[in-house]
């Protein structure tokens, strides 16, 4: 099959194609459409996985079709190291987030549109070899969330407070639509952002191409470099939830309905990460190294304090939305690393975090239909009426502090030994302590929730996992453990690809 | 089948596929009995591979080591995985899987009255156990092995916190969970110290003194939390909350122990940090003697063995702080014989008499005559009465320790030799003798699941001590029985002290002493510093910051939605829609610009 990149990334579109011309009353068949779309997407990576020349390593699969010539645009495919572990992420989280959407009632064609629209651009991101193309696909990426939460999501209060109260008069924080204008507005100025940077380089390079490979053979300014870095850097980095630029992620995640906060918090943030580590790192290296300092420290601040954030919540939803923003601080700080251990740790945590927040939220998501609350004080013994939905939330929170066994700790561990390995080796340490303070909430949320004597009258016939809710906890349950016993899996192809795109950090004298 | 590796990889597999089974295959969980029949021939596996890698290694024989690798960046293999096999992994393997078999055993009776799937859940744990336990024993680097020991947390809690509906127990095991991984903070960054210097995480790395004394704090910082070690030892007597054969496995004989392992393995790395020798010196013998003090004025029954064995293990780390690995080795195997006869003894009595509390007990010497002559033969060796197990490695350890920092360690553990006398004494009068009480009234012997593994564990709990010296023969260690000050100060203090219990309590008295000590335990100084520290302190920022966050940082966000919105209101007042108020606009801005024209 030597269109199988372009096969993953058109499934889900042409599925969602189909959708709109089935009735709105062909409810079975809406949600089958969506899930085969899906299930070829992930076929298709996992065989690409598979036929992955690990010997040769580099970019496979080249496809190459011109888009728009007199500008240089084209739509180029192709996968590498990289590539890989991310389109297997992206296919397990769609295939679970259709599942675990199986009961959505409002509008639901609609909806399966959208998320099937979503993930197309997902996958066109990972594969993209061409910045504009990529650029394209990040931008069908993130404005279906807009619609997503705001029609589909849930509102909750935010009492005014603070000294900013007097704005609560103009917009009601906490509302879905609130949360979803928010998040895409906060998004969009960061495209805004790395569309500046895109043709700054395009400019430089001849403005003849946007091919990466080309990019990347192109030795820019320093000035240009310095002046781009920061550019994508808080562009993506604000949709990979960068301090300062985190706030919608509690609220849009809290807002979402459960598969659209799987593929936002799994997925998309991944997006932005990549997007610093690709497009950033690798193709302004001078500036990489340059701006590593402030990327780094910002990191360890994503850590700590999401962590300790998350430690003061009382959604449970919330609480799930700040450990996002502190697990993507590990990515980040990996990234800042500049070494081959931190990157291969980074792009580790990407699909480590995308799996266990994508189980996570889809727990959550369980939990809500049927005790119709997310305040965690207000739980309590759940397990004893949905033991399996308390085995796997605990596997999770084990994964999500960094347990050996499961994905997680692979992630961690590498993030914290090139941190150590790089010039900056201090940064491990309050890393270390961010894994424990995830620890600390995890548990205790964990215990809250599903310990205690038998839950009370009005939760007492809380249902367990049933039929279709069963695909997102065992698929993300087993990967979380399998790619935690053995990540050679996924490492063997990461490493490759950070080994190649590393050589071309200058080393720091 | 002689090959080490392979033996040593089964017993490494076969807990873990009755792991996997239970896990995997619900039915045999949710019916009970057969998932202890699947854990029981998992360790039964375990323990013959074991008993194999014993008898086929001849002492002094070369390691084998066989890994595979497991981690890699830029193209090398930065960490591996597999199994290392010598002398003291071979010993370890052996005891582990003996203490836990005889614990699994004994739990087929214990928790008999468990619902169904509480039956097969606990079996499922136990393999968790097993396997976590094995993985660290055989672990060819620190990066296994620490692997090895995060998982055995992880099966600690999640057996702690068996009875779940119970919150002291949900409690006590996220408080044991959070403790041992706040300690094994050091234990991740001494990891990263160690590759950063050295490039390997091999138990053979060789860093500069500086970095050796380092990484061994921070190890050593891990092994206090692990082995429940003053001040961070405040998780154990909390993990008295799971069942009975739990805390004799987990909690006495192997898990906290695993501390006293790494560094009797990490040996070489320890040799080269005498500061960190100093430190655990110090910190083995308050807590000897701290948890000897506190163990004297328990009521729970388990409670006190708790507190004895913080106590015990605070023998064994001194041993390894005075540079004596082997003698930590030997009071650790020792030990876990008898200390986890003295639990699975309590739980015969919790057993027949459904309570924990002493005064509950009383006069049982009659009715289960069994367990007393059990718990009496394990509570003699601890007291160390000349001749028992606990007498010849306890004697090692007080010797290797003689005139080190000015006698004071010591001295430490010699009077806490003489309060572990006394405070079993108190024990096994109170639960024994007497007059029986009321709860003890319809007491009677378990069945065989119980009774055999008592009287299997009673057997080494008399004779271990005699194999010293073919134990030092087999990890290639010197040991010599000799006579001295020591052995007779520790056969004076543990006679003494037996007899000093018979005088006091024996006559139903009490010394003034335990009056101060009582209210020094419910004061519990050191539980309530670390509940302010997370309470008060960590939380406490937390709330801070989690407001900070929601109304400063994203109200700077909503702060520029509001400026834009309202400076959009502000500029729309213009476009007012009325003809005139343009005409008015167009006159004004003629007059304007001719005024600008003439003017200029």
């Amino acid at each position: 099959m030597t269109h199988l990149l372009s096969i993953i990334v058109a499934a889900p579109a042409i599925a969602a194609a189909i959708l709109l011309l089935l009735p709105n009353s062909a409810r079975t068949g809406v949600r089958v459409v969506s899930l085969l779309g899906a299930l070829i997407s992930l076929a298709g990576s996992i065989a690409v996985a598979w036929t992955y020349d690990r010997a040769a390593g580099g970019l496979q699969r080249v496809e190459d079709y011109p888009l728009v010539p007199p500008l240089g645009i084209h739509l180029r495919l192709a996968v590498d190291g990289w590539g890989v572990p991310l389109l297997l992420l992206t296919g397990i989280i769609i295939v679970t987030g259709v599942l675990a959407s199986w009961s959505v009632a409002k509008r639901d064609k609609d909806y399966f549109v959208l998320l099937l629209v979503l993930v197309a651009g997902v996958f066109g991101v990972f594969v993209s070899q061409d910045l504009f193309v990529f650029f394209l696909f990040y931008e069908i990426a993130v404005l279906p969330m807009y619609l997503l939460i705001g029609i589909w999501g849930a509102s909750h209060e935010v009492p005014a407070a603070g000294p900013f109260r007097f704005v609560w008069k103009r917009f009601a924080v906490g509302g879905k639509e609130y949360a979803a204008m928010k998040l895409t507005l906060m998004l969009l100025v960061g495209s805004a952002a790395i569309l500046v940077a895109m043709f700054l380089l395009w400019k430089e390079a001849g403005a003849t191409t946007f091919d990466l490979g080309v990019l990347e053979a192109t030795k820019f300014s320093r000035t240009t470099q310095m002046i781009a870095f920061p550019l994508v850097w808080l562009g993506f980095g604000s949709l990979a939830g960068v301090f300062p630029f985190h706030t919608w992620s509690p609220d849009g995640h809290a807002s979402a309905p459960t598969a659209v906060s799987m593929l936002h918090a799994g997925v998309l943030m991944k997006l932005g990460a990549f997007g610093v580590m690709r497009i950033g790192m690798v193709l302004l290296p001078d500036a990489a190294v340059a701006w590593a300092p402030v990327v780094g420290t910002v990191a360890v601040i994503n850590i700590l304090y999401g962590a300790l954030c998350a430690a003061s919540q009382k959604d449970l939803k919330y609480i799930v939305a700040y450990s996002s923003v502190s697990h993507m601080g590990v990515v980040m700080l990996g990234a800042a690393t500049l070494t081959t251990t931190g990157w291969n740790g980074a792009v580790y945590q990407m699909f480590a975090h995308g799996i266990m927040t994508g189980l996570f939220f889809a727990l959550v998501g369980i939990v809500y239909e049927r005790a119709h609350t997310r305040t965690i004080a207000k739980m309590g013994g759940f397990a004893h009426t949905m033991p399996v939905v308390a085995a796997f939330f605990t596997l999770a929170c084990l994964s999500s502090l960094g347990l050996p066994g499961t994905a997680g700790f692979i992630a961690e561990f590498l993030v914290f030994l090139g941190s150590a390995q790089g010039a900056h080796a201090w940064w491990a340490v309050p890393g270390v302590i961010g894994a424990f303070v995830t620890a600390v909430y995890v548990l205790r949320a964990c215990k809250t929730i599903f310990w205690g004597p038998p839950p009370k009258e009005e939760f007492a016939h809380l249902a367990d996992v049933q039929r279709t809710e069963w695909g997102a906890p065992l698929v993300l349950g087993t990967a979380l453990i399998l790619f935690g016993v053995w990540p050679r899996f996924l490492l063997d192809f990461i490493d490759l690809t950070s080994t190649a795109f590393l050589g071309r950090i200058p080393t720091i004298s | 089948m002689s090959d080490p590796a392979l033996l040593a990889t089964i017993a490494l597999v076969a807990p873990a596929a009755a792991a996997l089974l239970l896990a995997l295959v619900p039915p045999l969980r949710h019916r009970g009995a057969p998932a202890a029949f699947v854990c029981i021939a998992g360790t039964l596996v375990s323990f013959g591979a074991a008993i194999g890698l014993l008898v086929g290694r001849a002492p002094g024989a070369e390691e084998v080591r066989v890994v595979v690798p497991w981690l890699q960046a830029g193209g090398r293999t930065i960490a591996e995985v597999g199994v290392l096999v010598d002398g003291i992994s071979s010993v370890m393997l052996a005891v582990v899987t003996l203490v836990a078999l005889c614990v699994q055993v004994f739990s087929v009776g214990y928790m008999h009255d468990e619902t169904r799937r509480g039956y097969g859940r606990y079996f499922a744990y136990h393999a968790l156990f097993l396997f976590s336990m094995n993985l660290l024993v055989v672990a060819p680097n620190l990066l296994q092995f620490f692997a090895g020991w995060e998982l055995v947390g992880l099966a600690s809690y999640l057996l702690i916190g068996f009875y779940f509906a119970k919150p002291s127990a949900a409690r006590a095991a996220v408080k044991a969970f959070w403790m041992t991984k706040l300690a094994d903070m050091g234990f991740l960054v001494a990891l990263l110290v160690l590759f950063v210097t050295t490039g390997s995480f091999e138990w053979t790395a060789v860093p500069t003194t500086a970095v050796a004394t380092a990484v061994t704090l921070l190890l050593f910082l891990g092994v206090m939390g692990k082995s429940a070690q003053f001040p961070l030892h405040v998780w154990l007597p909390d993990a008295m909350e799971g069942p009975t054969p739990v805390s004799a496995l987990l909690h006495a004989a192997t898990m906290v122990a695993a501390g006293v392992f790494l560094v009797v393995r990490a040996h070489p790395l320890f040799e080269l940090a005498p500061t960190t020798g100093d430190v655990m010196l110090w910190v083995g013998a308050v807590t000897a003697a701290f948890a000897a003090c506190l163990a004297l004025v328990q009521t729970d029954i388990k409670k006190v063995l708790a507190y004895s064995t913080c106590s015990q293990l605070g023998y064994m780390v001194a041993a390894l702080g005075a540079g004596s690995a082997f003698a930590g080795f030997f009071h650790l195997g020792t030990h876990a014989f008898f200390k986890a006869l003295l639990f699975l003894a309590a739980g015969s009595v919790i057993h027949a008499v459904h309570s924990n509390d002493l005064a509950d007990m009383g006069g049982l010497r009659r009715k289960i005559p069994l367990t007393a002559a059990t718990f009496g033969i394990g509570a003699l060796s601890l007291a160390g009465v000349p001749g028992l197990a606990g007498f010849f490695s306890k004697d090692l350890v007080l010797t290797q320790v003689e005139g080190r920092a000015g006698w004071i360690p010591w001295a430490l553990l010699m009077a806490s030799a003489f309060l572990t006398a006394f405070y079993m004494g108190r024990v096994f009068i109170k639960a024994f003798l007497g007059a029986p009480s009321a709860k003890a009234e319809h007491a009677h012997e378990p069945g065989l699941a119980m009774t055999g593994p008592l009287v299997l564990l009673a057997v080494p709990s008399v004779i271990a001590g005699l194999f010293g010296g073919t134990l030092a023969h087999f990890v290639g260690a010197e040991y010599h029985t000799h006579f001295g000050l020591t052995p007779i100060l520790a056969s004076a203090m543990a006679l003494g002290g037996l007899a000093m219990a018979g005088l006091v309590f024996g006559r139903g008295r009490e010394v003034a002493l335990m009056r101060t000590l009582r209210s020094l335990d419910s004061g519990s100084v050191v539980d309530r510093s670390w509940e302010f520290l997370y309470r008060r302190v960590m939380l406490g920022v937390s709330g801070v910051l989690g407001w900070f966050d929601r109304y400063v940082i994203d109200g700077l966000m909503n702060l520029t939605g509001y400026a834009t919105l309202e400076s959009g209101s502000a500029v729309r007042t213009l476009q007012t829609g009325r003809v005139r108020d343009y005409a008015l606009a167009v006159v004004v801005g003629a007059i304007l610009l001719s005024l600008f024209g003439v003017l200029r």
